[in-house]
This record gives structure tokens, sequence and C-alpha cells, in this order.
């Protein structure tokens, strides 16, 4: 049996520890209702803009637009080069939230290189970043601290370069992997194909609408900031629904953490107060035989 | 008169969801309305006015920064990325409104006549809500 004082060490211990992850968890309590509250007010306007670029893809596609062949719309059959932009915390102690985002862009990778396809990662958040460096898996591109206060500038900027990329043929698609916010107890994983944009679910035998029309001198130009646009929205909503996520999964983790640790003190307690009583009786053995002795 | 369903949606929520009878909108390449049943159209907007004709008859501003409207026979769906609408019940609300809808146009514009256009119309408009 342990010694009492060991016993009680550990109890204190584990007492801490418990105070550390109620205190993580009500931090993430407060964060969550502030991110949430973000990346609901943009579903509306990211679920939009996603079908308004998908209409103009469907329609580019079964051709009801006036010979226009922009780059980001059309499907390409056998792409050479495909960039995956990942977004995971950049701290830990939440859950499976960084695993799951890691696992998934694992199992996209081995998908393209099974087809040899050159794949660029670019990485966003420390851990994500921290893996794939410890496994020696090249990042083409990498920034921290833009996970954990997500910056419309800043990840514009970020994203740019990608498409820029993907207009002058250098790549043939973009992936967004990221874990997304559905509610308070669970997380949604989204692997998008932003570039060029999907258009599969457009059928082109629907009932006749009438004809786009693009309404602009230059169609190209308008297409193009348009494309950029949507996709730039479509990196920021990605990185405000990651944080949701991010802050959601970790209040979990740290609420299961805090619950563990109080059936810990529990049982520890019992094993305190067993081996406690195992003292005291020892000793009043002790006591009673040395009087018997000395009878 | 038929009427047109318009939304108008900003990254920070709805500005705008319901009936209309017409809009004015601010196009890249000059102002246009739309009426009920209008033909499918994309284009992109610049910062500017909207005017949306309500079924009351009463007009409404709202002023936008960079968007793109997609209109078809349905409907007319206005994506912006930052809105400001003159509206309220009280005097200081819309003053309110307008002082919020003069530092959005000053971030996006630095020529002074195309704000100073931009801010007499929506003056204009709150003094007829008054």
């Amino acid at each position: 049996m342990a010694n009492l004082k060991d016993i009680q060490r550990q109890i204190k211990s584990v007492t801490n520890t418990q105070k550390t992850t109620r205190a993580m968890k009500l931090v993430s309590t407060a964060k969550l209702r502030r991110a949430e509250e973000l990346a609901k007010r943009s579903r509306l306007y990211a679920a939009k803009m996603n079908q308004v670029i998908a209409e103009i893809a469907g329609r580019i596609k079964c051709n009801k637009i006036g010979g226009l062949d922009n780059r980001c719309f059309i499907e390409i059959e056998d792409p050479k080069t495909v960039d995956i932009v990942f977004v995971t915390a950049d701290k830990g102690l939440c859950g499976g939230f960084n695993i799951q985002t890691i696992k998934a862009v694992k199992k996209l990778l081995a998908e393209y290189k099974a087809k040899n396809v050159k794949v660029r990662l670019r990485g966003i958040g420390k851990k994500g970043i921290e893996f794939f460096k410890y496994n020696e898996v090249e990042l083409f591109d990498s920034v921290a601290n833009l996970s954990s206060n997500p910056d419309k500038n800043n990840s514009d900027d970020f994203i740019i370069s990608s498409i820029e990329d993907f207009k002058d043929g250098k790549i043939d698609a973009l992936h967004m992997v990221y874990n997304g916010y559905k509610n308070m107890i669970t997380q949604e994983l989204h692997v998008n194909k932003v570039l060029p944009v999907d258009s599969s679910q457009f059928k082109c035998d629907e009932p006749e609408k009438s004809m786009l029309e693009v309404e602009s001198q230059d169609e190209e130009k308008m297409l193009d900031s348009l494309v950029n646009r949507y996709v730039q929205y479509a990196m920021y909503y990605a990185l405000i629904d990651s944080v949701a996520a991010e802050h959601s999964a970790r209040m979990q983790a740290m609420d299961a953490a805090t619950n563990n640790a109080k059936d810990m003190v529990k049982s520890l307690n019992v094993q305190f107060n067993k081996a406690r009583q195992a003292a005291i009786t020892t000793e009043l053995i002790e006591i009673i035989s040395g009087v018997e002795s000395m009878k | 008169m038929n009427k047109l369903k318009l939304e108008i949606l900003t990254p920070n929520g709805v500005i705008y969801n319901g009936n209309a009878l017409s809009v004015t909108l601010p196009g890249e390449e000059g102002e246009f309305g739309v009426l009920a049943e209008h033909s499918c159209l994309t284009t992109l907007l610049e910062a500017g006015v909207v005017d949306v004709e309500k079924e009351d008859k009463s007009v409404e501003s709202i002023l936008i920064s960079w968007g793109v409207v997609q209109v078809d026979e349905e409907k007319v769906i206005v994506l912006v990325e930052g809105a400001v609408a003159i509206r309220g019940e009280t005097e200081s609300a819309i003053s309110k409104a307008l002082e919020d809808a003069k530092k959005l146009i000053k971030s996006i514009k630095q020529d002074s006549s195309a704000i100073a256009t931009v801010m007499a119309k929506l003056e204009s408009a709150a003094q007829n809500l008054l």
C-alpha cells in the first residue's frame, strides 16, 4: 500500500490540474461565444457566395454563357500540380481537432501521390506545420498565428498567391482542408475544392432559365475579380469557422479532463482513507500488544 | 405591379431580406435599376448607394462597398462586403447611421468628390425619412 504522504501529494497535484483544466474550459467557453457569433453571421453570406459562383460555373459548363472559358470555372481533367491549404490550431489541448485535419490532409496527399500529382502544401496553424515538419513532409508555405486571430487582410495576402498561380496555370487545383464548427459539441471536417469551381451538382438539362448575361465590357476581368473575392472570402470563412470549432473542441476536451480529474481525486481519496485506516489499525495493535506484554 | 424578392447580405449579416418593387444598384458600368422579372444578370457593384423601393413605395437607401449582384427571374441577391442602411425610428438613430456610412465611404474612397456625391445622396435620403 502506498505511503500516506505520497497519496496526499498526488491528490494535491491532480486537484491543481483540475483547476487549470476548469479555467481553460471557461476561457474557451467565453471565446467560443464570440467566435461562434462571427461564424454564424458569415455563414449565410458564404453560402450565397458559393451558390452564385457555382451557378456561373454551371452555366459556363452548359454553354449558357457567351463564349467564356475562364480557367477557374472549367474542370481540369488530369491535374499536374495542386495546392492544399490546411488550417489547424496554433495550440493543442483540444482533443482530436488537429489530428482530424492532419489525417484528412494525409489522405488527400496519398491520393494525389498515387496519381503522380505534385502537391504543394500550404499550412496555417502551428500544430499542423509542426506535424508535417516533424514527419519531414515538405511544406511549400506556412503561416503561424493566423488561425488563432483570423484577419481578413492577412488571409487575403496568404491566399492570393495560390489564386495567381492557378490563373497562371502553375497549379491545377486548390483544396482547402479545415475543421468547421457544427454545434457546441460537434465539429465537421471540410475538404473543399475551391478552384476550379465545382459545378458537378449543376445539371445541364434543368428547365431553361434565361441566358446569363455578364454585364460588363470586360467579362474576363469581372470574373477574375469575382473569383479573387470568392476564394479570399472562402479562406477567411475557413479561418473563422475553424476558430469556432477549435474553441468548441477545446471546451469539450477540457470538460472531459476536469471530469477525469474529479474521478481520480475521488478514487485517490478512497485509497488515502484506506491507508489511513490501516495505519491506525497497526498502531492500535502495537499499543494493545505492548500493554498485553507488560501484564 | 409585380414584386421582386431582394436579399442584401454582408459577411456581418443580412441587411435586407424581403419583397421590393424595384431596386437601383451602383454597377461598375453605371447605375442601373432592376424590376421584377428582369432577365438573368450577374455583375459587379462598386461603392455607392443602393435604393430599394419597398412595397409601401417608401425608399430605403443603403450604402455599400464592393459587391456582386445576381439577378434572375425570381430573385435578386446582392452580396456586399460592407453596408450601412440609412434607417431608424428616431433622428438620433438616423444620424448615427449617417455617421457610420461616412466612416465606411471614407475607408474605401479617397476621391473627395465621390465621397461628397455619395454623402449628399444619403443625406437627402435621411431627410426624407424624417
